[in-house]
């Protein structure tokens, strides 16, 4: 049993490394051809450079059992634009944590841009662009019309300023409940004038405590007696301030909504856990231990 | 129809049987959480301060653990007073229960107790339990060594009272967390009272009504 598990063991981190290294290996390659591009071509419009952030809305008709009606989604989206030269423009995309890259081209005479997601995800397609000023407006179009809700977009963003700043907090008057977990539970309604009684089911949503703008796992070493006191979305919420702080662009509606609602958060990256500090990523390991236990402990038979 | 008087005892006593029975088993379940024995298993997430600052902790804390379930079920066969057909069982029950409780699973609670979660206001709880619940035990042994039956019965039912805390104490957890979803840390001051001040006084309550 011992000698198989060795196996097996040794087996998965041969495999790791090898994606690994197959990993590091692209990223090279892309890496110097960027700086091949360098030295050859110089770089144009420096101060288009940057981050574009704002809403990414779809409307289509919809025709059912209701009749006809609008069907609408909002989303918010960043765009990164990285280099431009006379002959391609290199950036990425970020909606809901999904981070795509794109490659386009410039028209110079029109500050209007064409770019192009790799298309190899499913939800890839192409944005045709303007930028006046700050502004960068526009419209996408996914590839394979069929495989998402939206296949037609339009853009509305502004250039943002991406700095960290170990400073930043939920605003005080921030909405503190969170919508997007509802817990179901059944009431029963008795009406005093018949005795009839009637069971129904109502939602109970989950809300967060003033100790959200009051710990900020950026700035000091937390201990333990810091957080003992608070509830797992006290916990999420702190934890994931260190996040949004970094730029990170969270999967989850409830984050995503927390932060949408300061003016300070700009989603720039999917994956933000090589830029934590020491102190942060301490604090994250002490918040995930509290938020495991709240998890499995709170309402268990048990401390 | 009055229903007589010997059912209603012996139909509250297979339900007490059952009762007991089933925290039991969940507290097995909880305590299984500790096996293998890990710095940071379960409750030990929330205590790493401890942990980290006194050395001796994790030894106090798994010794409350793995002998706190050989407290509670060796006292739950002693309180029956039953041989169930085996020579002296109550006598070798007891024997397990005040030897393993005044040694080791009282002194370790009350250790606990001085770093127990919640602030001042559960550790004196916690204490208080701790001090109590050893000194009923003891008060029980030397009682039985002076052939005193009737008080040695009356001091193992305070004494094993306050061992079911362990239960209680759980139990109040989960009803007030559902009913009031309160912060952790609120609710954990409030049961380290609630798990044993009424089961004390349920039993001094039966003991003056000359009941037990």
């Amino acid at each position: 049993m011992k000698t198989l598990n060795l196996i097996l063991v040794s087996g998965f981190s041969l495999l790791a490394f090898s994606c690994k290294k197959q990993n590091t290996e692209t990223t090279k390659k892309t890496d110097s051809l960027v700086v091949k591009k360098d030295s050859l071509v110089p770089e144009i419009h420096k101060e288009m450079y940057g981050i574009y952030n704002g809403t990414f809305s779809g409307t289509k008709k919809v025709n059912d059992e209701n009749g006809e009606w609008d069907d609408f989604e909002e989303k918010r989206i960043s765009l990164k634009i990285n280099r431009i030269t006379k002959d391609s423009v290199y950036g990425h995309s970020i909606v809901n944590g999904n981070q795509r890259p794109f490659r386009g081209i410039l028209n110079e005479s029109e500050n209007s841009f064409v770019l192009d997601e790799p298309g190899n995800d499913k939800t890839d397609g192409r944005f045709e662009v303007k930028i006046k000023g700050d502004s960068l407006t526009g419209k996408w179009n996914a590839y394979t019309k069929s495989a998402v809700k939206f296949p037609d977009k339009q853009l509305k963003l502004i250039k943002k300023s991406f700095v960290y700043n170990p400073n930043f907090m939920l605003d005080e008057n921030s909405d503190l409940v969170d919508w997007w977990n509802p817990k179901e539970f059944k009431e029963k309604y008795t009406d005093e004038e018949t005795g009839k009684t009637e069971n129904y089911t109502s939602e109970k949503q989950r809300f967060a405590s003033d100790a959200v703008f009051k710990i900020n796992a950026s700035k000091q070493q937390l201990s333990e007696k810091d957080i003992k006191n608070l509830r797992k979305l006290d916990l999420e919420i702190i934890k994931n301030a260190v996040f949004a702080r970094h730029g990170y662009s969270f999967k989850k509606e409830t984050y995503r909504y927390f932060f949408e609602q300061t003016d300070w958060y700009v989603p720039v990256s999917g994956n933000v856990d090589n830029d934590l500090t020491k102190v942060e990523k301490q604090n994250v390991d002490l918040l995930n231990r509290f938020i495991k236990y709240a998890e499995d402990k709170y309402d268990q038979f048990g401390r | 129809m009055t229903i007589p008087d010997f059912i209603i005892q012996k139909g509250t006593k297979i339900f007490l049987i059952f009762a007991f029975s089933y925290f039991s088993w969940l507290m097995l379940q909880i305590t299984l959480e500790y096996l293998p024995a890990k710095a940071d298993a379960s409750f030990l997430m929330i205590k790493q301060t401890e942990v980290h600052a006194r050395p001796e902790y994790l030894y106090f804390f798994y010794a409350h653990v793995y002998s706190g379930m050989f407290v509670l079920v060796s006292g739950f066969f002693a309180v029956l007073r039953k041989n169930f057909g085996i020579k002296s069982f109550h006598k070798i029950c007891g024997k397990i229960y005040i030897v393993t409780l005044l040694l080791i699973t009282a002194p370790s609670g009350i250790y606990m107790g001085i770093f127990a979660n919640g602030g001042l206001f559960s550790k004196i709880s916690f204490t208080i339990l701790g001090g109590l619940w050893w000194f009923t035990t003891f008060k029980a042994y030397k009682l039985i060594r002076e052939k005193k039956y009737k008080l040695h019965q009356q001091w193992m039912w305070r004494s094993y009272a306050l061992t079911l805390s362990a239960l209680t104490l759980r139990i109040w957890k989960v009803v007030l967390v559902y009913l009031f979803h309160p912060n952790p840390m609120d609710v954990y001051q409030i049961i380290a009272w609630l798990g044993w001040i009424p089961n004390i006084l349920l039993i001094e309550f039966l003991i003056s009504k000359k009941i037990i």
